[in-house]
């Protein structure tokens, strides 16, 4: 019964520190509104570029990482060029800023 | 049957995307540049293209419209002229064109609906004749080099606002079926945002056609550039062909006979498009000042896949009132199928005299805010003298027809159970119906037989 019961305390307490290292590992999500002032990507061939924003709140500068398809895609054919205002989402990994979303806020 | 020919669809598209790789003429362009339409023409080489592309959807933004009501038939409609409260103007009364300044920051830009248009601007919207066909901007659609950063207005020495093309050799010698970012140029954009207006995105991650690298224009395959549409209840301009899932898949798809008795009343789009998203709703008698100082209508966004649909019936013909725009259908009529449609609520000034929806030129309330001076500009440009602007709401149901999914699709019990997404009352399902349409005796032996293959 004894054994039991360590066995039982065992396991909660390996749940509750996967659940906290979980935590920990979750990355906070970060929004900003903010236009482009610099893209750095290197070529047509480029599986990751930085762009860097000015946050039109607080006028701070942001770069972030971007390596989705769509939007590299995006820079490299001019669809997103300096002055476009942007609304991104990013999460900072290992001191980066990752885009998550970065889409022009104008439309039609 | 259906796999051979989905098979052998592929492997023509495949096939056609090599040959655009190798179009021919690119010496040629080299050598005498690229001057446009006349060059596409020019060596007996798509002689006539531009002349007809004139008589299309896509520049002239309307058309004749059959299937909808209170339209006059001898008249042509789309986003020419129409109103709707995704998009309260329109190509007439919010011309593309530089806003006033912003009084707080001075600035100014360029705005309008027609921005998507394939000409210069100088030849517009329904324009004819030489300068048109010259106007005509062949590579936006056909290249997959072409220089976005030229594509935009400026005004020229005569102080008319012309929208930019890319005519450069790069742009012309890359040239052949146009690719998926060649149609969301303008498309993923309308209504006032990326993504907003339909709320799908077409990526492998979202829609099981992309996934397998197929382009829109392999279902909206076009002939003499008139492009094939669905039946969306609020896209009503069309060339006059039309696409629908069983062009490629057949009626009767599905290994399973059960699955295949639902296609006669079901449409492929209700269990194979369980989730839409984009704008929910949207004020336009309410702008809001963005950080960069201009307004834009105050809007509710969604995600693509965040939202669920409305299922309704559906006989491809549409009601069209003031306040509601949507598919007209019924369980009795069989002409009628269960379709998933992405409901849209619109606040904007309608006339207090006549009930009707009023127009809006997005210039005004851009710059300041004031949404009634963009219906006093559009009713001046309309030439409507008296009108008395009450705001109201309006509902529009637009088609979910993107986005599809296998793997993810409804399964029986999605619909026949009691918290199923089907509301099988306002269906016009009796209540005893809906107790037997919603109990897992439906679908249990069988069900409970597929698991046992486990």
């Amino acid at each position: 019964m004894r054994k039991a019961l360590k066995i039982k305390a065992a396991a909660a307490m390996t749940v509750l520190i996967l659940l906290l290292a979980g935590g920990v590992a979750m990355a906070e999500e970060m929004k900003m509104v903010g236009d482009v002032v610099k893209i750095e990507i290197a070529g047509p061939d480029a599986k990751t570029a930085k762009a860097t924003l000015k946050d039109t709140k607080t006028g701070k500068l942001v770069t972030v990482i971007v390596n989705d398809d769509l939007t590299l895609d995006k820079f490299k054919d001019h669809r997103i060029v300096v002055g476009d205002e942007i609304r991104c989402k990013y999460e900072v990994q290992d001191g980066k800023n990752v885009s998550k979303y970065f889409r022009k806020t104008a439309g039609c | 049957m259906k796999g051979y020919l989905i098979v052998l669809s592929l492997l023509l598209v495949a096939g056609s995307v090599a040959q655009a790789k190798e179009h021919p003429g690119k010496a040629y362009i080299e050598k005498n540049g690229y001057q446009g339409p006349s060059t596409c023409e020019s060596k007996g080489c798509h002689p006539g293209t531009a002349k007809k592309f004139l008589g299309t959807v896509h520049w002239k933004h309307a058309s004749p419209v059959a299937n909808v009501d209170n339209v006059d038939p001898g008249k042509e409609y789309g986003m020419k002229n129409r109103i709707y409260t995704m998009c309260n103007g329109n190509d007439l009364v919010n011309d593309l064109k530089e806003i006033p300044p912003n009084p707080k920051t001075g600035k100014t830009k360029f705005t309008g609906c027609n921005t998507c248009h394939p000409g210069n601007h100088i030849s517009d919207v329904g324009s004819t004749g030489k300068d048109a066909e010259n106007a005509v901007d062949c590579l936006v659609c056909h290249s997959s080099a072409y220089d976005y950063r030229l594509r935009k207005p400026y005004k020229d020495e005569m102080g008319r606002v012309v929208m930019g093309q890319d005519r450069s050799v790069k742009a012309a010698t890359a040239v052949g079926k146009p690719g998926v970012k060649n149609c969301m140029v303008c498309h993923e954009a309308a209504g006032g945002g990326v993504l907003l207006k339909r709320g799908f995105s077409f990526t492998k991650e979202t829609d099981v056609h992309a996934a397998k690298k197929m382009v829109c224009v392999d279902c909206h395959g076009a002939k003499d550039h008139r492009i094939p549409t669905g039946y969306d209840p609020n896209n009503w301009a069309h060339d006059g062909v039309r696409v629908v899932c069983a062009d490629c898949h057949g009626e009767t798809p599905h290994k399973d006979e059960d699955n295949n008795r639902h296609s006669a009343r079901v449409a492929c789009q209700t269990c194979h498009i369980p989730r839409t998203g984009g704008a929910l709703a949207k004020d336009f008698t309410k702008w809001t000042q963005g950080s960069d100082g201009f307004y834009e209508p105050t809007t509710l966004r969604m995600e693509a896949n965040e939202t669920m649909p409305v299922y309704a019936w559906y006989n491809r013909t549409v009601a069209n009132t003031p306040a509601f725009i949507g598919p007209k259908g019924s369980r009795a009529n069989q002409e009628s199928r269960i379709y998933p449609f992405k409901v849209f609520e619109g606040k904007a000034f309608f006339d207090k005299k006549t009930g009707n929806l009023l127009s809006m030129d997005f210039a005004p309330p851009m710059a300041t805010g004031d949404a009634l001076a963009g219906v006093a500009s559009a009713a001046k440009t309309l030439g409507i003298k008296e009108y008395e602007p009450v705001p109201g709401w309006q509902t529009i149901y637009f088609a979910s027809t993107h986005l599809v999914t296998r793997e993810k699709a409804l399964t029986c019990f999605n619909c026949h159970s009691r918290n199923g997404v089907l509301n099988f009352r306002a269906l016009g399902y009796t209540e005893k119906e809906e107790e037997k349409l919603t109990n897992a005796s439906i679908y249990f032996d069988k069900v409970a037989a597929q698991q046992g293959e486990w």
